[in-house]
């Protein structure tokens, strides 16, 4: 993945395998081992931890059984509206950021945005709570300014507060690889485009996208993909109507005591999420490819 | 046209633009905090009376406390073995060629690609196939097998970053491979190790996910939250502490920030924003 190093010194030795070793083996005990174990358990006739046999019927019965797939359907949505608003925000923001702000603004905006996410996640998840329910702040102003007589009960506990919460988290991790991506923009580039006419659209979409490609693509990775898995933000305030993948597989695991059907839909989700971050590299790759061209 | 009308008004979109990211993302906390100073149960506009009832009760409950101590201790522990086995890890991909050094990569990047939940859930069937009782113990272990690798890509960043020249004028000198490390490579090293240190540290101290499967009864602060809230609609001492905590979280990291700052203003050249990563 990380091309060799221009600088460093690269050199045969058997300190390499030492230094290695340590973390190595961390890493095949606790989580080659672990995956293995979910694959297994995937795999077996399963009842309260104990397992009685091979079998096929966990993947099976989740395939085919219909409120599996309305989970499912209901997770893509939620995750791509949340990404689709997160990438709303990031790419003006990043586009700020990176070739409009004065320096001083920029260092405080970014500084800004890494603090909220040092922060605790489920704290915000709360934070929300008090803003969207039924006595929250925002029923609290529509009310009072007549907008609505009855308090809006849509706001939490739906898919729609599971994507508002979502959304909003994940910001900063969207915005900082597009950033990245864009401060290695050339704003002579930008400037020869405004003196050769581009309109603002032209020069987004010729110049800006293209270039911010790699950068979007990590943000994918870093950001789509654990959506997928997210099942706190769901539990908290999610409902009905915003039960994701992620509570299913909670529900299987540690309430149903039924480990082999929650392992197999983790192996779904997993080769989802390999199917999502292959797509986002190849297409990754493509714009990057038509920007030097 | 005078251009002082278009462009005032690009300014002005661009400054509410600003200030609307900056609302989504604090003003929910700035709501949180303020109703943890709100004189009734119910949280709800409007304010009643100011108080401080909430947060002598969240700092007199057990279960608070037992958490927070918990994930305190924790991250105490985590962190630095997380740094120990980053940097080690990061010194083997970037420093050395040997037969296994690609599959050694993608080893570490593992726990970054793998959504968290599926480590999580992986980790539970692992350590209950082994009887191993859940707690403490294995909480630690799941937040070392995830942090460490954080640690291991911000020390490979900077280290591919590092001039050779500088180990080869060494070496010139006379200085053995331990006066290398020591007076070469760390001190270029330091910055990375002490922002992964952070980063290591909040992960564990703020991780929900992982700590939920593998703890069973045992409480960290994250999973108290949780738990609480699954329970109850609104809970005034959650405010209170979630504010005392995040602020202390907030002064941390300002205040490290600062100080690298300064460090960096001294020694001109090093770059501000490393902090950030």
């Amino acid at each position: 993945m990380v091309a060799r190093p221009v600088g460093a010194p690269r050199r045969r030795s058997p300190a390499g395998p030492f230094y290695a070793s340590l973390p190595t083996a961390v890493l095949l005990l606790l989580f080659v081992g672990p995956m293995f174990i979910l694959l297994y358990y995937s795999f077996q006739e399963s009842s309260f931890g104990q397992t009685t046999g091979w079998t096929l019927e966990n993947y099976t019965s989740i395939l085919s059984d219909p409120t599996y797939g309305k989970v499912m359907l209901t997770t893509v949505v939620i995750c791509t509206v949340s990404m689709a608003v997160m990438l709303a925000l990031a790419i003006p923001l990043a586009y700020l950021l990176a070739l409009r702000l004065r320096p001083k603004a920029e260092l405080l905006f970014l500084l800004l945005l890494v603090l909220s996410e040092e922060l605790n996640p489920l704290i915000r998840v709360y934070a929300w709570r008090t803003i969207l329910g039924r006595q929250g702040v925002v029923n609290f102003l529509l009310t009072r300014a007549g907008v609505i007589d009855q308090p809006l009960d849509i706001l939490l506990f739906s898919s729609l507060a599971v994507v508002i919460v979502m959304s909003t988290t994940y910001v900063p991790y969207t915005t900082i690889p597009i950033y990245a991506a864009l401060k290695a923009v050339d704003p002579a580039l930008l400037e020869a485009a405004d003196d050769l006419g581009a309109t603002f659209g032209t020069r987004f979409r010729k110049i800006l996208l293209p270039l911010a490609a790699p950068g979007i693509f990590v943000a994918i990775i870093l950001v789509y993909i654990p959506l997928y898995s997210e099942f706190a933000t769901p539990a908290l305030v999610g409902g009905t109507s915003g039960y994701m993948i992620g509570n299913a597989i909670q529900e299987q695991i540690l309430e149903a005591g039924n480990r082999g059907v929650g392992a197999a839909m983790s192996f779904v989700l997993l080769v989802l999420s390999g199917a999502i971050a292959f797509t986002g590299y190849r297409l990754g790759r493509i714009r990057r490819l038509q920007a030097t061209a | 046209m005078t251009p002082a009308g278009p462009r005032s008004i690009t300014r002005l979109a661009r400054i509410a633009f600003l200030s609307g990211v900056l609302l989504l993302l604090y003003g929910p906390l700035a709501v949180l905090a303020l109703f943890s100073f709100n004189d009734q149960i119910i949280i709800a506009l409007p304010f009643h009376a100011f108080t401080l009832e909430w947060y002598r009760e969240a700092l007199a409950n057990t279960l608070v406390r037992e958490s927070l101590k918990n994930s305190l201790v924790l991250a105490t522990i985590v962190t630095p073995v997380s740094v120990i086995l980053g940097t080690l890890a990061a010194f083997a991909l970037t420093r050395f060629a040997y037969r296994f050094r690609g599959a050694v990569a993608v080893l570490v990047g593992g726990p970054l690609v793998v959504p968290w939940l599926l480590i999580a859930v992986g980790l539970l069937l692992f350590f209950s196939r082994l009887k191993m009782p859940l707690g403490f113990t294995t909480i630690g272990l799941s937040h070392i097998v995830v942090a460490f690798p954080l640690v291991a890509a911000i020390v490979s960043a900077r280290l591919v970053r590092f001039d050779p020249r500088q180990e080869e004028a060494a070496r010139d000198l006379g200085a053995t491979n331990a006066e290398v490390l020591r007076f070469v490579i760390l001190p270029h090293l330091a910055p990375a190790m002490a922002a992964s240190a952070v980063l290591a540290f909040s992960y564990s101290f703020n991780n929900f996910v992982i700590s939920f499967f593998t703890g069973g009864f045992e409480l960290t602060f994250p999973t108290w939250v949780f738990s609480t809230l699954r329970h109850a609609q609104n809970v005034p001492i959650v405010n209170a502490i979630s504010t005392l905590v995040s602020g202390v979280q907030l002064a941390v990291i300002v205040v490290a920030w600062l100080l690298w700052n300064r460090r960096a203003r001294k020694l001109a050249g090093a770059d501000p924003m490393e902090m950030l990563w």
